[in-house]
């Protein structure tokens, strides 16, 4: 345990005084920026949009494109790097944990990626307090848009890190990791080109951008939090085999 | 303190290290020979349980490096090849986050990580980022790393490895002043370094251990006895020189004016100068050197591991 406060506390640091994670936020601070100013346009136009604010907020094409590239931004030092530099054998021969490792690393991607959220709930205060609407926001809808926000970055920032985890080449981290993402969120189109059954229902359950609807409309439903919650442990796990490889490789 | 048993690492295609066994005792340095890829590296890697051996077995302490990695890690410290480190911290960042990860209880940081700075001559460079630091003040950072929890053993992988002549031989002052409290397992390819400091080296080659001795020792065994010499007398001279006992062979060079000048390699004992000096009189040549060249320890190393055409005839 103390072990991985130890390295949570030096990857968060290390996020800190990189660019990294200046870059992602900037680029996320300004794209969710413009889709405020155009809700904020709208609004003050008076014309009431055929969706709630906080659809627009967590559901336009804007809001996916940094959805889908700030994870791979993100994760894709936490262990190449170390593996090109050769910091990765000082850490793992250190009286601690591989788990610790990879739930330490984790943890640190997924307080930055929360930091970068941070800001945006400014937004949310700005629509209620001075729109001329009733209630333009609805606090139940804002928290399952946060939550959505959430579970979607949990589970691919964990895909980040485990493509990290095999390679020492940040760039080839990036690529896959986004790469694996993409293919995710297209599955969840997969009904617009087929009516099969089976297809259908894959798509349903992979569909993101479905979810991230619901959720910000207020609807939290068990499934898709299951799906993202599982799918993180699963690709932790995997992030943890991919570091023991060094046992069983030959 | 090291004990490792019939070491064996297979990689898919090769054997890396062949069935090595070797003990280091308490408060001893030992050197780590070998030509590049002798597999100095992989047995290093063994020993700080980052890589599992595939047959054999390692105790630190008396700890199986395999069955208790929890133990044997706070007990060792180690510095990998080319020394890595984290660029984007300070060397203080660095040495807090190493010492806090090694278990360092936290009164004690501060003091530990001071006396590290102390030592390893960092005091001046604490809030300098290491990324840009000279190359031996990295190194010296990642020693002090390696110390900065008090293990019992250390591990350095090639330590002195590009640094200036002055900086090895700060490090190498170093780390010879650190064998009166810790056990030391040091890989290099500098023999003058492992002459320099080592109680004991251990040679590999292609896997397999092919010497562990004295350094003192392994000379005497391994190595020839070589007599530099300048003499004058008859032209036949070399011949009767190479019919003494014990005179492997006779490189002498004739000069214009009558003086022969070269060397004698002859075996190890006895010493050839005594006899020599007797035939000298006798014969009446006249002698301006005589001395005797101690093996060094790069004869021992070349005789040990060349390839078999070459083992024959040490030449200089």
């Amino acid at each position: 345990m103390n072990g991985f406060l130890v390295l949570w506390r030096k990857e968060v640091t290390s996020f800190v005084v990189s660019p990294v994670a200046y870059v992602a936020g900037v680029f996320f601070l300004v794209v969710m920026g413009f889709i405020f100013w155009f809700l904020a346009s709208l609004l003050a136009t008076g014309a009431i949009p055929g969706v709630s604010v906080m659809n627009l907020l967590f559901g336009s094409p804007f809001f996916w494109m940094t959805q889908l590239v700030i994870a791979p931004i993100l994760t894709m030092r936490s262990f190449a790097e170390e593996r090109r530099t050769g910091t990765f054998e000082t850490l793992l021969t250190a009286p601690i944990s591989d788990a610790a490792v990879v739930l330490a690393k984790y943890m640190a991607v997924l307080t930055i990626y929360i930091l970068i959220w941070t800001p945006t709930v400014a937004y949310v205060y700005v629509l209620r307090e001075f729109s001329a609407l009733e209630a333009p926001v609805d606090l139940g809808a804002m928290a399952g848009g946060y939550i959505g926000a959430l579970l979607i970055g949990m589970f691919y920032l964990a895909i980040g890190l485990f493509c990290s985890a095999l390679t020492s080449n940040q760039i080839i981290a990036a690529i896959s990791s986004f790469a694996l993402i993409l293919l995710l969120f297209f599955g969840g189109f997969l009904d617009v080109i087929t009516h099969r059954p089976g297809l259908q229902t894959l798509a349903a359950i992979l569909s993101s951008h479905e979810h991230m609807f619901e959720f910000s409309r207020g609807v939290i439903d068990t499934r898709p939090i299951l799906f993202h919650l599982s799918g993180t442990a699963l690709l932790l796990f995997a992030t943890l085999r991919a570091l023991q490889s060094r046992h069983w490789k030959t | 303190m090291i004990h490792v048993s019939h070491l064996t690492k297979r990689f898919a295609g090769h054997i890396a290290v062949n069935d090595i066994s070797f003990d280091v005792a308490p408060r001893e340095i030992v050197g780590f020979l070998g030509p590049n890829g002798a597999g100095k590296t992989t047995t290093m890697r063994m020993l700080t349980g980052f890589l599992p051996p595939t047959g054999g077995r390692i105790e630190i302490d008396g700890f199986d490096v395999h069955r208790d990695p929890a133990n044997v890690r706070k007990r060792i410290g180690y510095l990998p090849e080319n020394c890595p480190l984290y660029p984007e911290l300070r060397v203080d960042e660095y040495l807090r986050f190493r010492a806090a990860l090694k278990g360092v209880p936290w009164r004690r940081r501060r003091a530990r990580i001071a006396e590290c700075k102390e030592r390893c001559g960092l005091k001046d460079v604490g809030s300098r980022l290491i990324g840009q630091l000279s190359k031996g003040y990295r190194q010296r950072v990642g020693l002090a790393e390696a110390l900065v929890h008090d293990p019992d053993v250390l591990i350095l992988d090639e330590p002195t490895i590009g640094l200036d002549p002055n900086q090895m031989r700060q490090v190498r002052t170093l780390i010879e002043s650190l064998s009166a409290r810790h056990t030391i397992l040091l890989s290099t390819h500098l023999l003058s370094e492992v002459d320099a400091i080592c109680n004991r080296v251990l040679i590999l080659h292609e896997g397999r251990m092919i010497a562990a001795d004295p350094t003192s020792a392994l000379k005497r065994k391994t190595a020839h006895q070589r007599l530099a010499l300048e003499i004058k007398g008859s032209p036949d001279l070399p011949s009767r020189l190479a019919a003494l006992p014990g005179v492997k062979e006779v490189h002498l060079d004739p000069r214009q004016d009558g003086w022969f000048r070269g060397e004698l390699i002859c075996a190890h004992e006895p010493d050839l100068r005594d006899t020599l000096f007797g035939l000298a009189l006798e014969q009446q040549w006249a002698i301006r050197e005589l001395h005797r060249r101690e093996p060094s320890l790069e004869d021992v190393f070349v005789a040990l591991t060349a390839s078999g055409a070459t083992r024959a005839g040490v030449k200089p």
